[in-house]
């Protein structure tokens, strides 16, 4: 019989029996079903002749098969696994954390403005498209919320409509605000306020410098435009609606203006005047309006525009809240106005400002709409917006309007910044990148590995290359996929932490919401990434593995890859340069190299900076690795005449030589060692932040005042203000102190000579470095009170200090002139005492003062001054900036207080600015300090690097001992006992296992070394771009309790993983092990 | 039934060796083997452990290439196949089955069963009934849904059969297929191989120390240090040989004997061929050493230049110093 009729040999044995009467009913039945499987077959031998078509068929079945399959070894597949799982955890992360970062920023820098956007009219007064009727112009803003982005609008009576697309062009300089020209009440101090408003100009263009006032219409008032102005009351409420407000005929008031003119709620003001433009010339136009104005010309120049300005008085208003004043940022609008009611104005004074270009339409915009994943998509989507909002013609087609964005200018900057940090970010955090693909790439050749004979009976049943290949593979997208998903979606959850991290391992809730979610591009991207990198090494590997004929796989005949040791080695060496170029530039120098380092060209030193430490790292680890792979032989050597080992110590011989071992050790260093840099840069830049805040605020308060205060005054104004606050963390002044600022001269010279006193008592309150003083603070502290001094880097070379001078004294002068009338007139005496100091050594900052002053000046103590200036003067000391210890300022309750207590400060009369170390802590670590917002990244780097070094502790070492299970149960059949055995084994792993762990943290701190160069390179480019000047220095800070917890919590896991695999490798059935392949 | 002209596999002059880095040098395993199987034919393999049965079961099922010889399968030569040429003429025309099951440890015995049909692109829902069927003949039905360390030695042994049945082979190659399984199973098994054999002219190649297995076959092959030495009826006596040993010389008049023939001619030495006609030689063995080879003969410089006559004495000189001609050797006389 031939058979290949197409009928299958079973069934005709089964007919066989059937003829000899067994089985009779089954057999027929089973004919039957037979001749359907044979219809069947012969349509799908059609189907077959199209291999596609069979595929898809059997996808389903082929993707439930692999998961099926994965799931059951997935002892052998966790480790490609947890590679996945962390690159797709990784990678999602800095995704996720970027675009988090640019909603915490973008929601931010809008919060500092009210209004969205200025609506104008589009041409100039004079011209067709426009209205001075305001209830056309407000009967827009109807059409206007139409539009889909537009959340709210309300006609506002304020600065002119601005018809130009640049900032600092002529039009817009022209655009005039409504000032506030005075106030008459029968309560309050008004005559004491000034309306000069210099900080306008100073923080903006040169538009104009007074108090700007704006009368709200009825859209303002409630609706999301009122929220937002609601926001900022500090007393009293915003009005509910617009009838509220043209009730109480309200006026809303600035925090400073109030505080200035002493007013409360419900004081009335009898009268307001504010002055309007009615023309204007300059910029390229010559012509003089000083004769045709009617009312007073004013000249800015910093503009070179004159402006005819007229007054209208409003009267009879009450105070209906007091708003804390913002930022100075986008200067559109303008900063800080008074605000009003328009129902104050009469229907002809609200005709003479639209005739005057003074209406304009300030809108809201959906900020839920408003793309916050990327600036640029923010940026395009507001484009669009006004690209609408323009295009169209409104009441009834007579009017055209100008969209003047307000946000859009603080997304540009916000670019620009972001771009910087996430370059920055994404740089950091490659080695945990690289990490996860290396646990990737060692689990899927060890999986391999281990399913030599799964693949070798493949081939024998018929498994074509092609088939094996697509079968593996599609085992490793089911695989892939699900770390992608695991990764991502815990990413997710994972970054709003991240994004809360205020220092290394520490995190606070910011109060700010951020949600961050994925594009669908970059969800792709990271599948991609993901998958593609798993299917792409996959691919490599498998072909390798598959041209090992079967035999061969079935023999275990392994081949030996050459080694590229020298490759390893000549990296590691690049990397060791790295480091040692770092240290040497954080040393300031060494042997014959000085504070440049080995090499002085710019661009060599860079690359070498910026690439070193991956190289040190990479090349360290693979180096570094044969040594943790020969862990058993030097603890063999250290240990081999104890008793504990003398009884294994020839099943110790061949150890450490298997490939898998080398692996675990290379992996354990790789993990270990990122763990440290991540916990030392972390804590370095926790700490740095920290620093560079207490070298900025200088203490727990800076108050400046604007006028000299005495020490007893100022600690009066501050009292009272603890007192209005009432905040129980706050009772009292612990110490506060100023630093004085006089004139000398070297004896016998005329220059003159910058000089700052500490006084007694100063380190209770100035938080001062070690970095910036030669010595202890303390020790510091009593060197002036003994008539030692300091000096900055400029004054040590005025007076030709150096190094070698410290322990001499010179000589200073102090002036004193006094002035006093006599018979000649003014007679002016003075009187020169001089006072012996001792240098002390350089300064470099005083905490609380500006960096560049303090180079210029030197230093005395409080004795030193009251010689040089007498009791009498030094009693009378006043000083305009006070400083200020109130309570542990790293403490959250009293950070709180201090915050509330410096809003509150800066609201007194005669304060200019009030900074609270917290608040500036805040802004170091989300936008200010060194590293950006990093600390979160550092922390989620060593998170993941511990758990990937207790993880891939745990799944390598059962492969390495699934692997070695056949020489166990040898050792066994051979007669060790257990006991033996698991020392064996346990000496062996812990002895790799503690050698590269070791080794792994002297890497990390290496490499915590090389990578400060990086972040020296990276703080130069920040300052470059940013013009931040950062005075600390990166010292490295050794968290060590976190590295032994994170190494002890990995040796338990490892203890743990070696009980467990040990025990099952003994359980085993020896011969079955045996016989097996 | 049986077709006995077409021979299914046929292999000439086979020759493996192992390389080995070993101080002992490469391992020859196989050396010159032929061997032909026809459609149909059960044919056993007996031999020692080390005598080359698995390399010869790998290089004949094309799992392995020998380093020389050929092997043709159905007809074709299986060296000068690519990788997947091989493994289609493969898939239609051989199984294997092993001592050990080796299944698939993550796939449940069905899909272990179906999965050679799957390779050959047959959707799962065919390839699954048909293996379902396969199992339940071979008794293990119940079991299909049941991963393979959970079955029992004789049912995974099963599940591997039914496996190696699925594809409808024309030839079957097993490692000691009986192996690992109880007597009972083993029979069963062997009933089942051979009605195969016998109905459907399925050929059988085994390998195997069981007499049982080796009696179900129509001639037993007896393998020593890579050669085929001789070849036994179909009731072979596996602990006793020489009853049913008929030697082989190849077509290079090699002959191999067996220790026990060996043993019994008195051990190695040389042996006269007096009688050797046709089917028929006898041997002989020769005690007395019939050349007598005498070298007692010793070489001197000759005293004397064959070319001027002059007369060296005693001189060891290696030229002559007077006309300059190299001095040659010559006999001693005594």
């Amino acid at each position: 019989m031939n058979s290949s009729d197409g009928s299958d040999l079973m069934d005709k044995i089964a007919m066989r029996e059937g003829e000899q009467g067994n089985n009779n009913i089954i057999s027929q039945s089973e004919n039957q079903s037979e001749n359907k499987i044979s219809v069947n077959m012969n349509f799908l031998d059609y189907l077959k002749s199209l291999p596609i078509t069979s595929r898809i068929i059997s996808l389903p079945d082929n993707i439930i098969m692999a998961s099926k399959s994965s799931w059951r070894g997935r002892e052998r597949v966790l480790a490609a696994f947890a590679g996945v799982f962390l690159a797709s955890l990784v990678i999602t992360t800095v995704l996720a954390y970027s675009v988090g970062l640019s909603t915490a920023f973008l929601q931010g820098a809008l919060e500092n403005d009210v209004f969205d956007a200025q609506i104008a009219f589009d041409e100039d007064p004079g011209k067709d498209f426009r209205t001075n009727d305001s209830v056309v112009w407000e009967s827009v803003c109807d059409e206007l919320i139409e539009i889909e982005g537009i959340s709210d609008c309300g006609i506002v009576y304020g600065r002119q409509g601005i018809r130009s697309n640049s900032i600092f062009d002529d039009s817009n300089l022209k655009a005039q605000p409504l000032v506030v020209e005075s106030v008459t009440a029968s309560i309050g101090d008004w005559k004491n306020v000034s309306w000069d408003y210099p900080e306008a100009t100073e923080q903006g263009p040169p538009i104009n410098d007074n108090r700007p006032i704006r009368f709200y219409g009825d859209g303002v008032w409630d609706g999301e435009l009122g929220e937002r102005h609601a926001r900022d009351i500090l007393y009293g409420a915003w009005p509910s609606n617009h009838v509220d407000a043209e009730n109480n005929r309200s006026i809303i008031l600035p925090s400073q203006i109030a505080s200035r003119a002493g007013v409360s709620i419900n004081d009335t003001i009898d009268s307001l005047t504010f002055t309007f433009v009615t023309d204007s010339a300059g910029g390229s136009s010559l012509e003089d309006i000083s004769e045709s104005c009617l009312g007073d010309v004013e000249v800015n120049f910093d503009s070179g525009f004159q402006f005819c300005r007229e007054n209208i008085t409003v009267n009879n208003l009450k105070v209906s809240a007091i708003y804390q004043e913002g930022q100075f940022g986008n200067p559109t609008l303008l900063f800080n106005p008074v605000i009003v009611s328009d129902s104050v104005l009469d229907d002809s004074q609200k005709l003479i400002l639209m005739d005057n270009d003074h209406g304009y339409l300030g809108v809201s915009v959906d900020r839920n709409l408003l793309p916050s994943s990327t600036t640029s998509a923010a940026t395009s989507w507001l484009n669009d917006l006004e690209k609408t909002v323009e295009e169209k013609e409104y009441a009834d087609s007579i009017i055209k309007v100008r969209y003047n964005d307000v946000i859009s200018g603080t997304i540009l900057f916000l670019n620009i910044f972001l771009g910087i940090i996430q370059v920055f970010d994404y740089i950091l955090m490659i080695p945990i990148i690289i990490l996860s693909f290396s646990v990737l790439i060692y689990g899927l050749v060890l999986s391999l590995e281990q399913r030599k004979k799964e693949i070798s009976i493949h081939r024998v049943i018929g498994g074509t290359e092609s088939n094996l290949t697509g079968m593996i593979l599609l085992e490793l997208t089911v695989l892939g996929f699900l770390g992608w998903f695991i990764g991502y979606v815990l990413a997710l959850l994972s970054v709003p932490l991240v994004l809360d991290a205020v220092g290394f391992m520490s995190f606070r809730s910011s109060g700010t919401q951020i949600n961050p979610t994925l594009s669908f591009a970059a969800t792709s991207f990271v599948i991609l990434v993901n998958v593609g990198c798993t299917l792409l090494f996959g691919r490599t590997r498998i072909k390798d593995f598959l041209s090992i004929e079967i035999d061969e796989g079935v023999r275990k005949v392994a081949r030996f890859k050459k080694s590229r040791f020298w490759l390893h080695l000549g990296i590691f060496v690049i990397g060791g340069l790295a480091f040692l170029e770092s240290w040497i530039q954080s040393n300031g120098g060494w042997g014959p190299f000085d504070s440049r380092g080995i090499f002085s060209n710019f661009i060599v030193n860079a690359l070498l900076l910026l690439f070193g430490p991956f190289m040190l790292w990479i090349g360290g680890a693979l180096v570094l690795g044969r040594l943790g792979a020969a862990g058993p032989r030097i603890f063999t050597l250290i240990l081999g005449w104890s008793p504990l080992v003398t009884d294994i110590r020839r099943g110790l011989k061949g150890s450490g030589s298997s490939e898998s071992v080398n692996r675990l050790a290379v992996i354990m260093l790789l993990t270990l060692s990122i763990v440290t840099l991540a916990a030392v840069q972390g804590y370095t830049g926790t700490l740095v932040d920290e620093r560079t805040t207490s070298a900025e605020n200088g203490a727990d308060l800076q108050v400046q005042f604007s006028t000299p205060m005495s020490e007893t005054q100022a600690r009066n104004e501050i009292l009272l203000a603890i007192q209005r606050v009432d905040n129980s963390n706050i009772k009292d002044i612990d110490s506060m102190t100023s630093v004085g600022d006089i004139f000398t001269s070297p004896k016998g010279e005329d220059s003159r000579l910058r000089t700052w006193i500490v006084f007694d008592g100063h380190e209770e309150t100035l938080l001062w470095d070690t970095q910036t003083i030669p010595t202890y603070v303390s020790d510091a502290s009593s060197l002036w009170r003994n008539n030692w001094f300091t000096a900055g880097s400029d004054a040590r070379s005025q007076l030709g200090l150096s190094s070698s001078d410290i322990d001499n004294f010179i000589t200073i002068e102090y002036t004193d002139y006094d002035f006093s009338f006599g018979p000649d007139g003014l007679d002016i005496s003075t009187t020169v005492t001089d006072a012996n100091i001792q240098y002390m050594g350089g300064h470099r900052w005083i905490p609380g003062l500006e960096p560049t002053q303090s180079s210029q000046v030197i230093v005395i103590g409080e004795s030193t001054y009251r010689a040089l200036v007498g009791n009498q003067t030094a009693n009378s000391y006043a000083s305009n900036k006070w400083f200020f210890e109130l309570c542990n300022q790293k403490d959250r309750d009293c950070a709180d207080a201090l915050r509330e207590l410096s809003t509150e400060v800066s609201n007194v009369i005669g304060v200019s600015s009030s900074t609270d170390w917290p608040t500036v802590h805040e802004d170091n670590e989300r936008k200010g300090g060194l590293i950006f917002g990093t600390p979160g990244l550092l922390s989620l780097q060593f998170v993941v690097a511990s758990l990937a070094s207790v993880a891939s502790a745990f799944v390598f070492l059962s492969l390495v001992l699934t692997q070695r299970k056949r020489e166990l149960a040898i050792l066994q059949a051979i007669g060790a006992s257990p006991n033996q055995i698991i020392r064996l084994v346990l000496f062996e792993i812990m002895a790799i296992l503690l050698v590269s762990m070791g080794l792994g943290v002297i890497l990390g701190l290496a490499i915590a070394e090389a990578f400060n160069g990086f972040f020296g390179i990276f703080g130069f480019i920040f300052q470059i771009f940013l013009g931040e000047s950062a005075p600390i220095d990166r010292e490295l800070i050794w968290p060590w309790f976190d590295l032994v917890l994170v190494n002890s919590s990995v040796l338990f896991a490892v203890v743990l993983a070696l009980l467990f695999t040990t025990r099952k490798a003994l359980k085993s059935d020896l011969a079955i092990v045996l016989k097996g392949e | 039934m049986k077709i006995k002209n077409n021979i299914i596999l046929e292999a000439n002059g086979l020759f493996h060796i192992y390389e080995s880095k070993a101080e002992d040098g490469n391992v020859v395993a196989l050396r010159g083997i032929h061997v032909a199987i026809v459609e149909g034919e059960a044919v056993a393999v007996v031999g020692p452990s080390g005598s080359g049965k698995s390399t010869l079961l790998k290089s004949l099922g094309g799992l392995m290439k020998p380093s020389a010889g050929n092997v043709s399968l159905a007809g074709k030569r299986m060296i000068r196949l690519t990788g997947k040429e091989l493994v289609e003429l493969r898939q239609k025309t051989i199984s294997f089955i092993f001592q050990d099951s080796n299944l698939l440890p993550h796939m449940n015995a069905l899909d272990n069963v179906a999965q050679p049909l799957r390779h050959q692109g047959i959707t799962p829902k065919v390839a699954r009934a048909k293996a379902q069927k396969l199992l339940d003949r071979l008794g293990v039905g119940e079991r299909s849904r049941g991963l393979p360390e959970q079955l029992s030695g004789g049912e995974q042994q099963r599940v591997a059969i039914a496996r190696a049945l699925i594809t409808d082979p024309k030839l079957i190659l097993a490692d000691e297929p009986t192996g690992a399984l109880d007597p009972i199973t083993s029979r069963e098994v062997l009933k089942l191989f051979s009605d195969l054999n016998k109905d459907f002219g399925v050929a059988f190649l085994l390998v195997t120390h069981n007499r049982e297995v080796a009696s179900f076959c129509d001639r037993s092959l007896e393998l020593r240090e890579g050669r085929f030495i001789a070849q036994h009826g179909n009731d072979v006596d596996i602990s006793d040989l020489s009853e049913s040993r008929e030697l082989i010389i190849d077509d290079t008049g090699t002959v191999t004997l067996p220790p026990d023939v060996l043993l019994k001619l008195g051990g190695p030495g040389r042996f006269e061929v007096p009688v050797n006609e046709k089917d028929t030689i006898h041997l002989e063995r020769v005690e007395n050493e019939k050349i007598e080879i005498n070298i007692n003969k010793k070489f001197i410089l000759s005293p004397i230049c064959p070319a001027c006559f002059y007369k060296y004495s005693e001189s060891v000189t290696q030229l002559c110093p007077e006309c300059g001609s190299s001095r040659p050797m010559i006999e001693s006389n005594n």
